[in-house]
């Protein structure tokens, strides 16, 4: 039984549980920059999902980082509604190598919107609408200054989006 | 209102044409266009990648009714009314998928009714009802079952076309030469679906196809700003009307570098320039968008005055490599899935139309006035679009309700 290795292998499962509730944080506030300095260089994102419609997997949204920071500066130019995106995330599982400086997580999630402006500020405003649900499963990178997001998979359960996003997951 | 606009003509080519505003919100007006319209003419219901296998099935509702589109054991695809004729229950309930797998209630290679277990193979005759003598005696015998079977052809791009109607004539009537600006990219070699998604709208459908009738709406996307307002060759798209209310929009070359962080299109379509960019509306609910990479089309599901089902269909070619097919997707997406940049901006603005026309809300008028010769900004489609409904429905545009002293202000 190896009694010294068990508490450090907790406390970077911990490390990375608290990455990700970070993450979510930083994306429910909007400040996506920050969101992006917890990823490596080399990060990418994907949203995906799967019909059962077409029966295919499928790729909704793709960007590494430099695409990521052009969306992010793009969107003063873009028109959208002025709704909040609150993420509720659960940690199921982080698998760590320390050895190897890697990680991976599963976390479940549900982002809820709260109208602003969505379609009738005078009667929507302030109600909170489920839009979507499904699991981040995420990798890391582990070097002297902590984990870093190399990879995010947000992978939607709910694929009726009506009428969509801007916004990153 | 103080600009020229003639009351009681709709287009009239002098006056600026409006349409009353309880055409997008009226309940009787919409139940007269589901059994007018939506139960009359040809409709595209999937596409045919989405049934490659013999026994492959897909389900959907049109004009309120339940149908099946059956791949035969014969490759020949069939469309029926997805009701089992005994009482009345859904057939197939599951979007798509195969007849090869049995049903808890039936066998394989049929469909089956959970309720009764009466089973029909894929040409939609009946081949089994559980005790039927027993019960049925002489008086009926499954050999006189069948669903009924409803007009169903493959065309333009490898869409499947359906229509309620026992009785309309050939697809080919109906479309005429609409797709003659597209024939080549469509119908070179076969195309294969690689998105799908749909979006339920608090508004009229009308207002959806309205959007995708007209360009003028370019000032509320940035990225179309950009790649093509601002470029050469835009204000020179031609919009071409033709017979049954479909109209297209010709071609430009979209510069979408000149958006931060888009690309030129690397791959494209048969005949179809790399950055080209044109569009085939069909009256009344589906439009074919070809962006040089990737075809997008849109098809309509009414649920009321206020409430519309768009799903959205992105296609390449089916000889494509995993890579080439990535590429197409991450091209669409860019501004035409859920997370892209044009297709929100759409949505949310006719849902502002939606509040903004809300049944029960005082009739108003809604310009369609704009012309330049039939060019990009020319709201030629609109109005060609509404001359058809009207043919159709038999009531003005905007005028709709002659019988009451009621008039859009």
């Amino acid at each position: 039984m190896n009694v010294v290795a068990k508490p450090e292998l907790k406390s970077l499962d911990d490390t990375i549980r608290e990455t990700i509730y970070r993450a979510c944080l930083l994306l429910d506030d909007e400040k996506f920059m920050e969101w992006l300095a917890l990823c490596a260089p080399d990060f990418s994102y994907r949203i995906t999902t799967y019909s059962p419609e077409i029966r295919r997997p499928m790729t909704w949204y793709e960007q590494d980082v430099a695409g990521l920071k052009g969306m992010i500066e793009m969107l003063p130019k873009h028109n959208t509604d002025h709704g909040r995106l609150t993420r509720h995330v659960t940690v199921y599982a982080v698998d760590s190598d320390p050895a190897r400086g890697e990680a991976k997580a599963t976390s479940s999630f549900a982002c809820y919107r709260t109208m602003l402006d969505g379609i009738n500020s005078h009667i929507d405003s302030g109600e909170t609408q489920l839009f979507l649900i499904g699991k981040y499963y995420d990798r890391f990178r582990i070097d002297e200054h902590g984990p870093h997001f190399i990879e995010r998979n947000v992978f939607l359960d709910t694929r009726r989006l009506d009428k969509g996003s801007h916004y990153p997951i | 209102m103080t600009m020229l606009i003639e009351r009681m003509s709709y287009d009239n080519g002098e006056a600026i044409p409006y349409v009353d505003s309880r055409i997008y919100s009226d309940r009787g007006i919409f139940e007269e266009e589901v059994e007018k319209i939506w139960k009359k003419v040809w409709l595209v219901a999937v596409h045919e990648s989405e049934l490659p296998e013999p026994l492959d099935f897909r389900t959907m509702t049109l004009a309120r009714e339940p149908i099946v589109i059956v791949r035969g054991s014969d490759s020949k695809l069939r469309a029926f009314l997805n009701v089992c004729p005994h009482r009345g229950n859904l057939i197939l309930r599951q979007p798509s998928g195969s007849l090869t797998v049995g049903e808890p209630s039936g066998n394989a290679n049929h469909m089956t009714c959970m309720f009764h277990a009466w089973q029909f193979d894929c040409f939609g005759r009946c081949v089994d009802i559980p005790r039927a003598k027993a019960g049925y005696q002489d008086r009926l015998r499954k050999e006189d079952i069948a669903l009924k079977q409803l007009p169903c052809e493959v065309a333009h791009g490898g869409f499947v076309w359906v229509s309620l109607n026992t009785k309309v004539g050939p697809l080919s009537e109906y479309i005429g030469p609409a797709f003659d600006i597209m024939r080549e990219e469509l119908d070179t070699e076969p195309l294969t679906i690689f998105h799908y998604h749909k979006a339920i709208i608090p508004s009229n459908y009308k207002l959806w196809h309205d959007t995708n009738s007209e360009f003028y709406h370019d000032y509320m996307h940035y990225f179309n700003r950009a790649t093509s307002m601002q470029q050469k060759g835009y204000f020179e798209r031609q919009y071409t009307a033709f017979p049954n209310g479909h109209c297209t929009v010709g071609s430009m070359e979209v510069k979408y570098d000149a958006y931060q962080g888009a690309q030129d299109r690397v791959l494209s379509f048969p005949g179809m320039p790399r950055n080209g960019w044109k569009m085939v509306d069909l009256f009344p609910g589906a439009t074919y968008n070809i962006r040089g990479s990737s075809l997008r089309v849109d098809t309509m599901t009414p649920l009321g005055p206020d409430r519309v089902m768009i799903e959205f269909r992105g296609l390449g070619l089916k000889r494509d490599t995993p890579d080439e097919q990535a590429q197409r997707v991450r091209d669409h997406n860019t501004i035409w899935g859920p997370f892209g940049r044009n297709l929100h901006e759409d949505l949310l603005g006719i849902t502002g139309q939606g509040v903004g026309m809300q049944p029960g809300s005082t009739p108003r008028r809604i310009l369609h006035g704009r012309r330049e010769n039939n060019t990009i900004h020319d709201e030629i489609g609109m109005r060609h679009f509404y001359k058809e409904w009207e043919r159709r429905i038999g009531r003005s545009p905007n005028d709709p309700f002659p019988e009451t002293q009621t008039a859009a202000e």
